[in-house]
C-alpha cells in the first residue's frame, strides 16, 4: 500500500507493455540509429558554422533531441489518449491509487527510455564519429531533464486537442514533425535563418541549442541558459494547459 | 436509519444537471447488504449518471447520498479501497497478460484476494498467460471481473456484465454474483436483460426520464403479482369463439387461430375450459397459461417514452458540459 511502491510497480508494468508494442519502441528507439548511421555516415567530417562539433557529431546530439522528444511528446500524448479512449484512465480512477504513483510510474517508464536513447545515440556517436563525452556533463543533464519535463508536459498537453484515441498518432505526429523539421534536428541550420527565426518561437530549437552547447567544446559551464529559461516557460505553460483541460474520460463511448 | 451499517447505499433526492438538461430529477432509493439491486430504463433514463455519481466518478447537484458510510464525492481512497467496478468497456492495457494485470490490480489493495483464485473463479485459468488483446470479448469481460473483485470489495458495481456472453457463460456468471452476496458482498446491477435482473435481484429500481417509477422485488413490481393471467390456446377447428365455457364480462381475443384470455384469476376459468375440452374429446393445442414477465412490466412502465439514441444523447450531454465550463 506504499504509494512509492505502487510506482514502482506501475513503472515495471509500463515498461512491459511499452516494450511489447513494437510501434512505439520502433520509431522512437530505430528512427535515430538508422538516420544517425545512414545520414550521418554520408554526413562527412565537415564542420558546423559557428561549432566546435562536426556534422555528423551534430546528428548525434540532434538525433538524440529526436529520441527525447519521440519517448516525451509523441509516446507519452499518444499512450495518454488511447489510454482516455479505451477507458483505461476512468478505470484507474475508481481504484484506490494515487494519481502520483499512476503518473509517477508513467513518467518513470519514459525517464528510463529517454536514459537508454541517449546511451544509446551517445554510444554511437563516440564509437564512429568520435564524439566527445560531453564537455559540460552538467549541463548535459540539466538540458535533458529540463527536456523531459518540457516535452512530457506537452505530451499531456496534447490530449486536450486530440478527439480521440484514432487521432492521436495523426494530431501528434502533424505538429511534432514540422517543429522538428524546421528547428535543425535533421541537418545543421543557420541561426539567421527564416525557418531559424520561426523555430525559435518553439521549443525544440532550444533543446538543440542546449545540448550543442553542452557537447560543444566550449569556455564556462556550457549550460545555455537563455534555451533552458524558455523551455521552462514552455513547460509551466502545457501543465498548466494540460491539467485545466485534462479529460480522464474518453468524449464518446 | 442513516446510520444502520446495513444499509450500504443511501440516496436520497438525487439531482444532476447538464446545462439545461435534468439527467437526474430526484432519485431515492435503498441497497442493504447482502442485495442485488438491478436498475433499469432506457438508454439515456440516468442510470449510468446515477451509478456514476455512486462509484465517485461525478459530483452531484443536489440530495444525500452515502455509499459504505461515506461521501463518494470527497473520492476518498479508503471508499475506492472497498469497492469493485466493472465499466462497460474492458479497459486493462492490451500488452500485458491476464495474471500481470490482475497482480498489479492486487498490488493496490491491502488485503486483496490470491491472484490464482480470482484467475479460477471468472473462468480464465487457461488464458493465465494469454496477452488481453487476444482474448475474446466475453473472455475481456469476465477479466473485467476479476478485476473488480481482486481487491476483495464489499461494494460491486457491475454495468452490462453479461453483454456478449454466451448462455452457458451468463449462468456461470450469475452463480458467480450469487456466490458473491453470499458472502455478504452487496451488488448493483445495471442491465438490459430482463431475465438477468429476475435471475440475480432483490431489488429492481426502474428509472425513466430521471426520475424513479417503480421499486420493489422483481415479483412484484408495478402490481406484477396482481396482473391478469393469460391464457392462449387453438381454437380447435370446427369450434367458434361462441362455444367456449367464456366468463361473464371477459371478452376473448382471436387471431387468426389463437384464442388469448386475460383474467385476474384464471383457476376456476382453467378448470371449466379444460372440463369443457375433455367432455368434447378436443385437444386443445398450444396450451399456455402466462404471468406478466418481468419484461411486460418494464414495457409498460417505460411505454410512453421516447428512447433516446445513445450516441446522440452523450454527444448532447458533452456540449453541455462543455457549455458549462
Amino acid at each position: 500500500m506504499n504509494d512509492l511502491l505502487i510506482a514502482k510497480d506501475q513503472l515495471r508494468y509500463e515498461q512491459k507493455a511499452y516494450w511489447r508494442n513494437p510501434v512505439a519502441a520502433v520509431f522512437t528507439f530505430m528512427f535515430p540509429v538508422v538516420f544517425l548511421l545512414v545520414v550521418g555516415t554520408g554526413a562527412g567530417s565537415g564542420k558546423v558554422a559557428n561549432s566546435s562539433l562536426r556534422d555528423n557529431q551534430y546528428l548525434v546530439v540532434s538525433m538524440l533531441v529526436f529520441g527525447l522528444i519521440s519517448a516525451c511528446y509523441t509516446n507519452l500524448g499518444v499512450t495518454l489518449c488511447i489510454r482516455r479512449d479505451s477507458g483505461v484512465l476512468k478505470r484507474i480512477r475508481g481504484t484506490p491509487i494515487s494519481i502520483g504513483s499512476y503518473v509517477g510510474g508513467i513518467i518513470g517508464s519514459v525517464v528510463i527510455n529517454v536514459a537508454l536513447i541517449t546511451l544509446l545515440v551517445v554510444g554511437i556517436g563516440m564509437a564512429g564519429y568520435d564524439l566527445h563525452f560531453p564537455y559540460h556533463l552538467t549541463a548535459a543533464v540539466i538540458t535533458l531533464l529540463v527536456g523531459v519535463l518540457t516535452f512530457c508536459a506537452l505530451g499531456l498537453a496534447v490530449t486536450a486537442i486530440v478527439p480521440n484515441g484514432e487521432a492521436a498518432p495523426a494530431v501528434i505526429n502533424g505538429t511534432f514533425f514540422p517543429v522538428v523539421f524546421i528547428s535543425g534536428v535533421f541537418y545543421p541550420i543557420n541561426n539567421e535563418s527564416v525557418l531559424s527565426q520561426i523555430a525559435t518561437f518553439f521549443p525544440v530549437r532550444h533543446l538543440v541549442k542546449g545540448l550543442v552547447g553542452a557537447f560543444e567544446n566550449g569556455p564556462g559551464s556550457g549550460l545555455q541558459v537563455r534555451d533552458i529559461l524558455i523551455m521552462l516557460i514552455w513547460a509551466v505553460g502545457a501543465l498548466v494547459f494540460g491539467l485545466r483541460k485534462f479529460r480522464w474520460e474518453p468524449r464518446h463511448r | 436509519m442513516a446510520n444502520d451499517p446495513d444499509i450500504v447505499i443511501s440516496v436520497k433526492g438525487l439531482t444532476k444537471s447538464y446545462g439545461n438538461f435534468e439527467a437526474v430529477r430526484g432519485i431515492d432509493f435503498e441497497v442493504r447488504r447482502g442485495e442485488v439491486l438491478a436498475l433499469l430504463g432506457p438508454n439515456g433514463a440516468g442510470k449510468t449518471t446515477t451509478v456514476e455519481i455512486l462509484e465517485g466518478f461525478h459530483d452531484r447537484d443536489s440530495g444525500e447520498v452515502s455509499v459504505l458510510g461515506a461521501d463518494p464525492s470527497h473520492r476518498d481512497r479508503g471508499l475506492r479501497a472497498k469497492i469493485g467496478i466493472v465499466l462497460q468497456a474492458c479497459a486493462v492495457d492490451p500488452f500485458l497478460t491476464v495474471t500481470e494485470a490482475i497482480t498489479q490490480r492486487a498490488g493496490l489493495y491491502s488485503n486483496p484476494r490470491p491472484v490464482g483464485e480470482v484467475v479460477d473463479l471468472v473462468g480464465l485459468e487457461a488464458k493465465r498467460r494469454a496477452r488481453i488483446k487476444t482474448l475474446s470479448g466475453g473472455q475481456q469481460r469476465r477479466l473485467d471481473l476479476g478485476l473488480a473483485l481482486v481487491g476483495d470489495p464489499e461494494l460491486i458495481f457491475l454495468d452490462e456484465p453479461t453483454t456478449g456472453f454466451d448462455p452457458s457463460a451468463r449462468r456461470e456468471s450469475w452463480d458467480l454474483v450469487r456466490g458473491l452476496c453470499a458472502e455478504g458482498r452487496t451488488v448493483v446491477l445495471t442491465t438490459h436483460y430482463m431475465d438477468e435482473a429476475q435471475a440475480l435481484a432483490n431489488s429492481v429500481t426502474v428509472i425513466v426520464a430521471g426520475k424513479v417509477v417503480a421499486s420493489g422485488p422483481p415479483d412484484t413490481l408495478g402490481g406484477r403479482d396482481r396482473g391478469e393471467t393469460t391464457v392462449r390456446f387453438t381454437l380447435p377447428s370446427g369450434v367458434t369463439v361462441d362455444d367456449l365455457p367464456t366468463p361473464l364480462g371477459i371478452c376473448p381475443r382471436v387471431r387468426h387461430h389463437a384464442v388469448e384470455f386475460s383474467l385476474p384469476d384464471a383457476t376456476t376459468f382453467l378448470h371449466d375450459l379444460t372440463g369443457w375440452a375433455v367432455a368434447r374429446g378436443e385437444a386443445l393445442e398450444h396450451l399456455t397459461v402466462k404471468r406478466p414477465s418481468l419484461e411486460d412490466v418494464y414495457l409498460s412502465l417505460t411505454g410512453g417514452v421516447d428512447e433516446l439514441d445513445e450516441l446522440d444523447e452523450l454527444e448532447e450531454l458533452e456540449e453541455l458540459e462543455e457549455l458549462e465550463e
